[in-house]
């Protein structure tokens, strides 16, 4: 198990995280969310030893994070953090050894995942030549050539397609199941929402959401509730509670604050003609992302 | 994490030596110094006008031609620099002018007799005459012109010879133990040329070596996923190690293509004379230099190890620093400058003998590499003092080594310049 207890990281006087806790179990995929500067990196980096935190502690599987256990972390950087004058075979080697692997080993493993990945004919290939997309999938391989305890991953989706995002979310389940703490962050929360188990959401260091997509989405009151039907959205518009209607060319979108005006929504709805879909959804991740993020710089 | 250390110096070694790179410079490095070792076989091969050999054909109309041929005969031989064949004509001036080639390799010369002054002569020729042959022809018959006198009054071999022979001036020195000057000179040079050259090249090499390198790391992010699973303290030392290495090895290469360069000379038929240092060597050898190097050569490739990690260490501190190659590039100008300072003090070390200003730089550490040897082979500083340079240099080399990691464990991984070297002195004081 992950453990981040109370902690804090100060960068001079300017507050980088503060007092963060959140707990990840083996087998559990955890989402770090926040818009650009909320901390996510700085909190990977202190989970991984490179940066010292000014308070609280770090343990996986209650031992603190040293140079004794990092050969079980996988590590994936935002940046591409790849040397690109090195093959694709002596960048894995290199990664691999500093994981306290064996070359042999290495070798057996890279194979596998050129393979899995469909990039086995860069195997020789010198990293600056490969695509983005392709350079991502060996930094992808290098996080997961030790087959880590702890594997962390800074916006692993960044420069790939959605077939190859697919690819990703396939092997992270896999790793999941076979007992890994996956811990990562994304901008896509539709990525998140697609497999994540629990989150938190920082907003400048500071966690404002947290717990498992279920709880989050339950305890979220805003409902959004979809129509199809010849229904005249400024008599929706005027019903107390509706906070908001968007109309698209397939429906209408009546965004409510709570489930209470659900039935006064309702009752407009049903006195209209040709009336094919009234369904009553929860909102997005990404939504409830955004409301909270707003309403925390509106403080 | 030995294991580890051992990798990361194989693959920064690997990293420069196994490249086609490495091995096209030192293909060059050794054509190079087999064609300097060899230059003028190599000029001689590719022929020139220098190597053609020059007629003159001598109208002798006072019977002197022997005793004229004898004399510049001797004086070709001695300087050794041309070719020339004298041959004794009987045909008139207008015949051999009207036969002489299009060229300057032919050339008349008319003897003849003059009532003043002994004897005149004049030269005939398609072309201009080269200085030096003009220089050898009139040289000859001015010691032939002496000669006509000495033997008109009647003067013996012994007053020729004491008329002819420059004075001698006997040189005393009251010192034992002082040598001249110019051997000083002679001796500092060739120190300079065949020790301290070659250094400070290759510690040019190192310093942009590991700047290089460790910015790549730095730049690229990779640093975090080599810094996430060995310490700063690993990592640092492994470039240390690695950048020294390699200039070991670069130095052992040169040493061995300059050998190689040497052999080939000897089986070309030259001779080590020829590369215009015999000089230097015989007085080397005769000053006892060579055993006085022996006696210093283990402190001093001790000095030079030390200079080498010294200059590995901030090089790799300053790369740390740099968020940039540009800027690392920048900052590797004053340690360019230092080398320069060492290499200028160390070739002034034999002009001003004995000078207390040069003998206190010869202590300071990345300095003492170049000028320390030198004082040393010059006499000017004892194997005492040159042992506690070495000492100097070794203490130095684990103080910056220490503050040093301090900086470098937050340098690289600190990507903004701001505020940088108020990060630094604070790095320098956390332990």
């Amino acid at each position: 198990m992950l453990k981040v207890d109370n902690v804090t990281k100060y960068y001079g006087e300017n507050l980088a995280v503060d007092n963060l806790s959140f707990e990840v179990n083996n087998g559990e995929i955890f989402g770090l969310l926040g818009v650009n500067g909320a901390g996510k990196t700085t909190t990977f980096r202190m989970i991984i030893g490179l940066l010292e935190m000014s308070s609280g502690s770090i343990t996986l599987d209650d031992q603190p994070i040293n140079y004794s256990n990092t050969n079980q972390i996988g590590f994936l950087t935002e940046e591409r953090s790849l040397l690109t004058k090195l093959t694709v075979k002596e960048q894995v080697i290199m990664y691999g050894i500093l994981k306290g692997m064996k070359e042999k080993e290495i070798l057996e493993k890279l194979d596998y995942w050129l393979e899995r990945f469909h990039i086995k004919e860069y195997r020789e290939r010198k990293i600056k030549e490969l695509s983005k997309g392709n350079q991502q999938k060996i930094q992808f391989i290098t996080a997961i050539i030790n087959e880590p305890k702890l594997l962390i991953l800074d916006e692993p989706f960044t420069g790939l397609d959605p077939i190859n995002v697919a690819l990703f979310v396939e092997v992270m389940k896999e790793f999941k199941e076979k007992g890994s703490i996956i811990i990562f962050s994304s901008h896509r929360m539709e990525h998140v929402e697609m497999f994540c188990d629990n989150l938190v959401i920082l907003v400048k260091g500071k966690s404002v959401l947290q717990g498992s997509i279920k709880e989050i989405k339950k305890e979220y009151r805003k409902k959004n509730i979809h129509i199809i039907g010849d229904v005249k959205t400024e008599d929706l518009k005027n019903i107390k509670g509706v906070v908001e209607v968007e109309e698209n060319a397939m429906e209408i979108i009546v965004k409510i604050e709570s489930e209470k005006y659900i039935d006064d929504v309702f009752e407009v709805v049903k006195n209209s003609k040709n009336i094919i879909k009234f369904m009553v959804e929860d909102p997005s991740l990404n939504e409830i992302f955004l409301n909270k993020v707003g309403e925390v710089y509106e403080d | 994490m030995k294991t580890k250390f051992k990798f990361l110096v194989k693959q920064s070694l690997n990293k420069k030596i196994k490249t086609k790179w490495f091995l096209i410079a030192n293909l060059i490095i050794g054509i190079l110094l087999i064609g300097i070792f060899n230059l003028d076989k190599i000029i001689n091969a590719f022929g020139g006008d220098f190597e053609e050999t020059e007629s003159i054909y001598v109208i002798d109309k006072i019977n002197v031609y022997d005793e004229f041929a004898s004399i510049f005969n001797n004086n070709v031989k001695v300087l050794d620099m041309k070719d020339f064949k004298l041959e004794r004509s009987y045909q008139s001036e207008e015949q051999l002018s009207n036969m002489l080639e299009e060229n300057d390799h032919e050339m008349i010369l008319v003897i003849e007799e003059d009532d003043l002054n002994y004897l005149n002569s004049k030269i005939i020729s398609y072309d201009e005459v080269s200085s030096l042959t003009k220089e050898l022809i009139s040289s000859a018959l001015t010691t032939l012109k002496t000669s006509i006198v000495v033997k008109e009054n009647n003067y013996s071999e012994e007053q020729l010879l004491a008329l002819t022979s420059p004075a001698n001036v006997e040189l005393k020195v009251l010192n034992p133990n002082a040598s001249s000057e110019d051997n000083k000179d002679m001796m500092s040079i060739s120190v300079i040329m065949v020790l301290i050259l070659p250094c400070f090249l290759l510690i040019t090499l190192l310093v942009q070596m590991i700047g290089a390198e460790v910015n790549d790391e730095k730049t690229t992010r990779s640093m975090e996923i080599i810094i996430s699973n060995v310490s700063p303290q690993v990592h640092f030392s492994s470039k240390i190690a690695a950048g020294v290495l390699f200039v070991l090895i670069q130095g052992s290469l040169i040493l061995l293509y300059a050998l190689i360069a040497y052999l080939i000379r000897i089986l070309l038929g030259g001779s080590i004379i020829s590369l215009g240092s015999s000089e230097i060597f015989v007085t080397i050898k005769e000053m006892g230099i060579f055993n006085t190097l022996l006696k210093g050569l283990p402190l001093i490739i001790i000095l030079f190890i030390f200079s080498f990690l010294s200059y590995a260490i901030v090089s790799g501190v300053l790369a740390s620093m740099t968020t940039s190659v540009e800027d690392f590039q920048q900052l590797q100008t004053p340690l360019m400058i230092i080398l320069v300072l060492g290499y200028y003090l160390s070739l002034m070390a034999s002009t001003f003998n004995g000078a207390i200003f040069i003998k206190v730089f010869s202590y300071i550490p990345m300095l003492s590499f170049l000028i320390s040897p030198t004082l040393f082979l010059l006499g000017q500083v004892s194997l005492l003092e040159l042992c506690i340079t070495t000492v100097i240099s070794g203490l130095f080399t684990l103080i910056i080594f220490k503050y040093g990691l301090r900086i470098y464990k937050v340098g690289i991984l600190n990507y903004s310049s701001e505020k940088l070297w108020k990060k630094i002195f604070k790095s320098i004081k956390e332990k």
